[in-house]
């Protein structure tokens, strides 16, 4: 019967740096691609509504300011979202999305209502996507 | 003395609430009793409410540590019903990022193991290991928990060189660690001294009463539903389903010890065959009218979701059968003959995820409109009965 | 002005504060060392690297609230905490921490004191007990039989295991054996094998891991503690750390050759002997899971038993040879 099998490895850490963080005094940074929290980029946001109607926890509401100037309100409740990035998924816009996740994750506040975020904007116009090279060209221009 | 000790709903042993009913002559358990339902939240009523996109991620919020097998299952059920394959780079990546799932789950659960044992130093070992693979599942889909890799079609985000050879590191670190626990651990009398010929539970007495997962594979039942319904994937990789002899808590260990190297081998042939192409494709948003039922391996053991679709964007049911519930049973068998002390570790020794197992079964009679709610032994019972009087039928076909 | 001399010991050195303040001392060390084993990083931020964290625990305990169950004999519930950390000070006035001549080598010394001192460290078992049974609660009434099941185990190697040195130096006295032992430092090796059962079985007394099953946390919430809140509990905690000192202070009297060479001097030994003894005690407690308590008495009639009447045994040898 071998007693104390691991003791050889517990004195050699006594020896070694603690593997835990002094949280909050130090931190680690996060990789890229981290999930935090969601933001729009509200000059190319085109209000076609698929990251409302695609996010599961029903964290993104869009509403209309001004009907005739195309004024939009998008409101982002972060203390609903479950950072799933589902709704930069179901962006459509190209080259560049209008959601967008960044890193963000130490947002705690005391009181939920703290915690929205809201733009107001105008719609932009939808471009047309670019014609692939070495492909057909499209049945019609789309619309804007 | 006959004591009547409650384990539960609230007690440190637990990380979950469940209430099991023990009665007590001294140290020695003479008879238990298991209530669920303090977990219960409504999952499958409100599954009927959400899109099939939305449902990927309700369903990973069933459990925390095996988020994606809830979701994949999921996906691998409405993928079927929308009869969309995804590509085969896809495929790959959804099932590393479920070996290494497997990974974290094992390692943590020898954490708790550890815990339960009183080895607290095991436990932070084994826990400090576990952010090597936290961190690589972290680089892979951007969060630690709650993956959300998957999405009808095929998997959200792509690895590239430098990932894949950060994955390999760490599996390498890893297998390291798993050997040294392995061959130390295994030795170290005060904790084995614990685990051996606790909770006993005979090979017979496994298959009577369904046992899924280490529990069943400790007792020597070689079921495991990577290798029964390779699902278009687990018959491209090479692996062993690993089983132990010795029918108790030593044997659950050694087995998800063995399993954790047998996922370090997939992982590897996955990252080495891994296929150029696209990682998903297109889904509709409607599936036609049809019902699935899809199984997976989750690290506790075979997860099942059945799905109906009624030709809209949201399911017309969803029922999940978590592998937790189907080892209730022979829980309640095993902590009839233990001692008091025994018990954090029989219970443990399941992996019980609890949350994952909390359903309800309502009854509503057909004639008179009035609803009854079921136990588990009733259910069964009359499942028995059924099944002594229904003629045999030969060569079913799957509905998969 | 003896009077007077007398309340100050009992009550500033070596009573009550700095029982007090070194058992803190104590306990941050034995925390530390604990969680460096386990490569974490342990208290690091009440005061310089955490050092006040067991005072900061202590004194957050005493502003809780203070709940006595209603079916709880409320007199027995709330005078046990009291009592024992009396149990545990008196205690811990017989070690023989200064040394200025060996007539008065602790404030408390006479023939026979170490059979006191064993005695009284076997009291704070039954007030654990007590106190589970006072609780009326189930947890309690287990934990509290199981503290009575190891002391039918550890109890005898305990008593055998210290009084062995006793016997090669031929004295009760703990000021005596400590003194015999600094004359003739070689003879402290033929107690090894009892050193190391005396570490074993003050770490069941001490209810520390691999034997910490009356509070095993897992397993019955709190055990003999789950009712104890508040002030009661905070004394409990204290009570505890101060056993852990007491405990390391008569290890190291009785096999380290004690402490002496003057206030300063001594003082400084007993410090550097009892952190080396918690040193110990905390390897110990890292690297060993729980066992159950029937196997727990099993190991103790099994091994530390039959090696403390070895223990015994090499003492008579050596005395009827050597000496």
């Amino acid at each position: 019967m071998k007693i104390a099998t691991f003791l050889p490895e517990l004195i050699r850490h006594l020896f070694k740096k603690p593997a835990t963080l002094d949280y909050p005094f130090k931190k680690i940074a996060v990789p890229a691609g981290f999930r935090g929290t969601p933001f729009l980029h509200p000059e190319i946001c085109i209000v076609c509504k698929a990251c409302e109607r695609d996010c599961p926890a029903e964290a993104i509401e869009i509403t209309s300011v001004n009907e005739a100037e195309k004024r939009f309100k998008m409101v982002i409740h972060n203390d609903r979202c479950i950072h799933c990035a589902q709704c930069v998924d179901s962006c459509p816009t190209t080259p560049v999305k209008a959601m967008e996740m960044d890193t963000l994750h130490e947002i705690a506040a005391f009181d939920r209502h703290d915690l929205k975020a809201e733009w107001v904007f105008t719609r932009a116009l939808p471009k047309k996507p670019a014609a692939p090279a070495g492909d057909k060209p499209e049945p019609s221009p789309a619309k804007s | 003395m006959k004591f009547n000790i409650p384990i539960g709903p609230q007690h440190p042993a637990l990380k979950e609430p469940i209430s099991i009913r023990l009665t007590v002559e001294g140290e020695v358990i003479r008879d238990a009793d298991l209530r669920l339902g303090y977990n219960h939240r409504g999952l499958e009523k409100l599954a009927e409410e959400k899109s099939w996109i939305q449902n990927i991620y309700l369903t990973e919020r069933i459990c925390g540590i095996c988020s994606h097998s809830h979701s994949t299952c999921f996906v691998q059920g409405v993928e079927k019903l929308m009869e969309i394959e995804p590509p085969r780079r896809g495929v790959y990546l959804r099932y590393l990022v479920s070996e290494l799932e497997r990974v974290h789950s094992h390692l943590l659960w020898l954490g708790v193991a550890g815990h339960e044992a009183g080895f607290d130093t095991f436990f932070m070992y084994t826990w400090r290991d576990r952010e090597v693979v936290m961190d690589l599942l972290e680089m892979i889909s951007g969060n630690r928990v709650h993956y959300a890799i998957n999405t009808l079609g095929g998997v959200r985000r792509d690895i590239d060189a430098a990932l894949r050879k950060k994955i390999l590191d760490g599996l390498a670190v890893l297998k390291a660690r798993s050997e040294y626990y392995f061959k130390i651990g295994a030795a170290e009398p005060t904790f084995v001294g614990r685990l051996a010929g606790v909770g006993r539970l005979t090979k017979q007495r496994a298959m009577d009463l369904c046992a899924v997962g280490p529990q069943a594979r400790a007792s020597g039942v070689a079921r495991d539903v990577r290798k029964d319904d390779p699902h278009d994937f687990y018959n491209e990789v090479d692996f062993d389903v690993a089983t132990a002899d010795t029918c108790d808590v030593l044997g659950r260990t050694v087995v998800r010890i063995k399993e954790l190297f047998e996922s370090y081998k997939i992982c590897e042939q996955i990252l080495a065959k891994l296929p150029a192409g696209p990682v998903a494709v297109k889904a509709p948003r409607r599936a036609k009218p049809n019902e699935v039922v899809s199984r997976y391996e989750a690290p506790r053991g075979e997860n099942i979701h059945y799905i109906i679709a009624n030709g809209s964007e949201k399911p017309e049911r969803l029922k999940v059968r978590a592998p937790t519930l189907g080892n209730y049973a022979s829980t309640i068998e095993i902590l009839r003959h233990g001692f008091i002390a025994d018990v954090p570790l029989i219970f443990a020794a399941i992996d019980p995820c609890i949350c994952c197992a909390e359903r309800t079964v309502d009854l509503i009679d057909a004639r008179s409109g009035e609803e009854r709610t079921l136990r588990f032994a009733d259910l069964r019972r009359m499942a028995n009965e059924r099944a002594r009087t229904l003629p045999l039928q030969r060569n079913v076909a799957w509905p998969l | 002005m003896a009077a007077l001399k007398t309340i100050l010991y009992l009550v500033v050195f070596p009573g009550l504060l700095f029982l007090f303040l070194y058992s803190t001392f104590i306990e941050w060390f034995d925390r530390k060392v604990y969680a460096r084993l386990q490569n974490r990083m342990g208290p690091t931020h009440t005061g310089r690297s955490g050092l006040l964290q067991p005072i900061a625990d202590f004194v957050k305990l005493m502003a809780k609230e203070d709940i006595v169950p209603d079916q709880a004999d409320k007199t027995l519930f709330s005078s046990l905490p009291i009592i024992g950390l009396a149990v545990v000070i008196t205690a811990g006035l017989f070690l023989p921490v200064w040394h200025i001549d060996p007539a008065a080598a602790s404030m408390i010394s006479f023939p026979g004191d170490v059979i006191i001192l064993l005695y009284l460290l076997s009291l704070p078992t039954l007030i654990f007990f007590l106190a589970g049974w006072a609780s009326t609660n189930a947890f309690s009434i287990i934990g509290g039989t199981r503290v009575l099941t190891m002391l039918f185990g550890y109890e005898v190697p305990l008593f055998l295991a210290v009084l062995s040195p006793a016997l090669l130096a031929g004295s009760w006295r703990l000021a005596e054996i400590a003194a015999f032992y600094r004359a003739h430092p070689l003879l402290m090796l033929p107690n090894i094998l009892g050193f190391g059962v005396a570490l074993i079985a003050v770490q069941a007394k001490l209810e520390r891991t691999p034997f910490d099953i009356p509070h095993a946390e897992t397993e019955i919430v709190g055990g003999t503690f789950t009712e104890y809140s508040g002030k009661k509990l905070a004394f409990f905690r204290l009570m505890t750390d101060i056993e852990l000192v007491v405990s390391a202070g008569l290890i190291a009297t009785v096999f380290l050759g004690g402490f002496s060479g003057g206030i300063v001097l001594a003082f400084v030994q007993f410090v550097l002997k009892t952190l080396f003894v918690v040193f110990l005690l905390s390897v110990l407690r890292a690297v060993t899971g729980r066992i159950r308590v029937d196997q727990v008495v099993t190991f103790a009639w099994k091994w530390l038993a039959p090696l403390a009447v070895l223990q015994l045994l090499i003492v008579i040898l050596i005395k009827g040879f050597l000496l």
